[in-house]
């Protein structure tokens, strides 16, 4: 079956910051698991669920997320007919700011295509499903919009999209972080909704000047439609803060999880980097419950860590329950525990850092320890 | 098409029979090798690296594997709008329909696609062999002596050159004699297999070894000593890199301990020379929370549980808690499960050993039926790819197991099928 829909990837969200980790990227850009991004996930879902066309907005610090992008080869979307199409914002032409609005650009993306649906996704969570029976769910039902749910709540509170459903499974209330919710429902940052339906109300946000183009504030209309909610049943990781950036990671070292999360018929795919394989010394420490990456070389110690591409422990270094972004170097003698480290950076010769699993330390981009 | 100056032809269409099993249903260069790649990654990449932008690949034998790994090119940016990659098979023409019967032959019958470039130079290439070059420089060699062709030609220690063929030259670099596997060797400048041409030169050349009913039709032994006879210039290239034709089990398995024992010998993590391949679209590679990993080589997809020491591991390898893997080779989507013990072995594709299997160089009461001393030596064992390994079953170096064991000794092993294997290992 043809899948009717287009895709449209929020890569960045106003209200969800992850400190230095955003710093330099949009979140949907933030690497995950070893060799992924963020936005891997529902891209891949999306085009393993049939989609030929998505377009990912984008604010700012896009560079990142263009430079993994490229052309959409790693996900079959360079293409002559659809494909990827990457929405920064416009500029003003004529103060030369940037419109107040994304919404122009997304309009003249939607307006475009010819699918009758369009599914659009936040990038605050990772999940391996497919969004086919959630696309057919909403073609049947007649529903103005179909929001994706799952039992679990973000782990530390904020933005937690609560849901009260009717026997019927549509939305009879809405609430965001509303602190005494006893909900099992919490909306998971994915909607389908009709090509038509989305260009209407982009045009009343236009009109009315609302300057942020989001989820929320296509639900916060959801007394005026029918919102229908189906459940995703598949284990899913929540990303909406560094502590639970580093929670989910760890999980996804729980062997269950991961091999959900990398289902074998679903893909994930990702742009490729030709390292070479990863070697574990001779007389290396032990190296266990580790997820390494191509490029690696563990000379020392690594115990529950995920290891991007291109790391290097030194010798007698040890490092345990930490996250090291590409191409980062453990010096000899090193400790390190509950740390992560984003790309390029260096921990010199016998520096000890040492987090909290709450609060994990995180070390910026190209720093030197 | 429009004009390339240099344009590589990669024969790839030998089935490498020394590979046994290996190569019973692939072409020698589609073999894996070393955790992430294929033989042919090498060719290919040092194309790509040498901004060399059309290549031909001869197949021929067993091309299915290879067609579907080469795909368009596009994992060695050989995916081009002027040039990228040719599948070359052999096929029908009006006046008859040929394999590819040597080298040589399959050059010849390739001159139309050559002649679509107009290059200048044309470099024969083996997609058999580990090694990094720059064939440019070797190119720019055969500028400077104004040479008709050269040779790319390796120091091999003296007391193995009579297994190759041998270059004699003269003070200036010249060739005056080229000697295939002579008993005597009078120097140690080896054949490497690689050679460039001018294709002026060249195509005339083969056209005249073409009508020649008595030639074997290949480059070492019929087209280059007739040009050195018929008085061409013809010069070597001295290489001094890591170098190594894996065509025979032994070879193989020491080229893959080679980038354990000496990653500075092939150094692949170089990135200003980067060997590329197809990457398989799967996660991070797992070590387990009680697994024991040493000197070893492992890639993105594989779950290690149990023990490897000295092991290359491929992609999509699982190897059980309980299992201890020393010194073998395991390619890619091989399982190995608990309480197996494999020294010393290549496991091929998708091949599952299955719990309290042993094959070790000296395995006591293990089975000595599928000894094959001609092809395995050093007491390194091969199980062919797609087989089921049965629990239990014991084994003694230098055996090699293939499909046909399966039907002949159903009490050790099975066959399964691999049609999925383009989907899942690739």
């Amino acid at each position: 079956m043809i899948t009717d829909a287009m895709g449209l990837i929020l890569a960045d969200n106003r209200r969800i910051q992850l400190g230095a980790l955003t710093e330099p990227r949009a979140i949907a850009a933030i690497p995950f698991a070893g060799r992924f991004r963020i936005i891997d996930f529902t891209l891949s879902n999306m085009v393993n669920s049939g989609i030929k066309r998505v377009g990912v907005v984008a604010l700012t610090k896009y560079k990142s997320l263009m430079d993994h992008m490229g052309t959409g080869a790693p996900w079959d979307l360079d293409r002559m007919r659809q494909g990827l199409y990457m929405i920064p914002p416009y500029i003003n032409p004529i103060t030369r700011e940037p419109d107040r609005t994304d919404a122009q650009s997304v309009i003249d993306y939607v307006k475009t295509g010819d699918q009758r649906y369009v599914v659009i996704s936040g990038s605050a969570f990772v999940t391996n499903t497919s969004y086919k029976p959630l696309i057919k769910t909403h073609i049947e039902s007649r529903a103005d919009i179909t929001i994706l749910y799952h039992k679990d709540g973000p782990i530390d509170g904020p933005l937690a999209m609560a849901l009260e459903l009717d026997d019927d499974g549509y939305v009879r209330d809405l609430m965001v972080d509303y602190p005494r919710s006893t909900s099992q429902n919490y909306a998971v940052g994915l909607i389908v909704i009709s090509r038509n339906l989305l260009l209407q109300l982009l045009a009343e946000m236009m009109a009315r000047g609302i300057a942020d183009f989001s989820i929320l504030g296509i639900l916060q209309n959801y007394k005026r439609f029918r919102v229908q909610a189906v459940k995703l049943e598949e284990p899913l990781l929540r990303i909406h803060s560094v502590a639970s950036y580093f929670d989910a990671s760890m999980k996804v070292l729980d062997t269950e999880i991961r091999h959900k999360l990398f289902d074998v018929d679903r893909p994930v795919y990702t742009k490729a980097k030709n390292r070479a394989p990863c070697i574990v010394a001779p007389g290396s420490g032990v190296v266990k419950n580790v997820l390494a990456s191509d490029g690696c070389a563990i000379m020392g110690h690594v115990e529950n860590s995920i290891l991007f591409r291109g790391c290097v422990i030194g010798r007698g270094a040890r490092v345990t329950n930490s996250v090291l972004f590409q191409d980062v170097q453990i010096s000899e003698g090193v400790v390190l525990d509950h740390v992560i480290i984003d790309k390029n950076s260096v921990v010199k010769m016998d520096g000890r850092l040492l987090g909290h699993p709450g609060f994990p330390i995180v070390i910026e981009k190209n720093a030197i320890v | 098409m429009a004009k390339q100056e240099i344009i590589a032809m990669i024969l790839a269409g030998g089935q490498g029979s020394r590979l046994g099993v290996l190569t019973e249903l692939v072409a020698k260069p589609a073999v894996p090798f070393g955790s992430r790649y294929r033989i042919m990654d090498f060719p290919l990449s040092n194309c790509t690296n040498s901004g060399i932008e059309a290549v031909g690949v001869l197949t021929q034998y067993q091309p299915l594997e290879l067609n579907s790994y080469i795909g368009n090119g596009h994992s060695w940016d050989l995916d081009r709008n002027n040039g990228g990659t040719y599948i070359l098979p052999p096929y029908l023409s009006q006046v008859g329909n040929d394999w590819y019967k040597g080298t040589a032959n399959a050059i010849y019958q390739n001159i139309p696609f050559i002649d679509s470039y107009d290059p200048k130079y044309v470099l024969i290439l083996s997609g058999d062999h580990i090694y990094k070059m720059d064939y440019l420089k070797m190119v720019e060699s055969h500028i400077q002596n104004e040479a008709e062709a050269t040779i790319a030609v390796i120091e091999v220690p003296w007391e193995e050159a009579s297994r190759f063929g041998i270059m004699n030259t003269d003070e200036t670099g010249r060739v005056v004699e080229f000697e295939e596997k002579p008993a005597k060797p009078k120097n140690n400048l080896a054949s490497m297999g690689i050679y460039c041409f001018s294709w002026k030169v060249l195509r005339e050349s083969l056209i005249l070894d073409e009508a020649n009913p008595d030639s074997r039709n290949d480059f070492g032994a019929n087209v280059i000593p007739g040009m050195i006879d018929a008085g061409y210039d013809v010069f070597t290239y001295s290489f001094d890199g890591y170098w190594k034709d894996v065509g025979t089990i032994s070879s193989l398995w020491e080229s893959n301990m080679d980038l354990l024992n000496d990653p500075t010998l092939i150094n692949l993590r170089d990135t200003s020379w980067t060997i590329y391949s197809r990457n398989p679209q799967r996660p991070s590679h797992y070590f387990g929370p009680n697994s024991k990993v040493e000197n070893t080589a492992i890639t993105d997809g594989s779950e290690i549980f149990g023990e490897c020491h000295g092991t290359i591991v491929s992609y999509n390898v699982v190897v059980e808690e309980g299992a201890v893997v020393t010194d073998s080779i395991l390619m890619p989507g091989s399982y190995v499960e608990s309480g197996a013990v494999l020294t010393r072995c290549i496991v091929g594709m998708d091949t599952r050993v299955e719990r309290n299997v042993r094959a070790t160089p000296d395995e006591k009461d293990g089975v000595d039926l599928f000894v094959n001393d001609k092809l395995c030596k050093d007491g390194i064992t091969v199980f062919a790819p797609n087989l089921i390994i049965k629990e239990g079953t014991k084994i003694v170096g230098n055996s090699m197991i293939g499909a046909e064991h399966a039907r002949s000794h159903p009490q050790y092993f099975e066959e399964v099928p691999h049609y999925s294997r383009m989907e899942v290992s690739l």
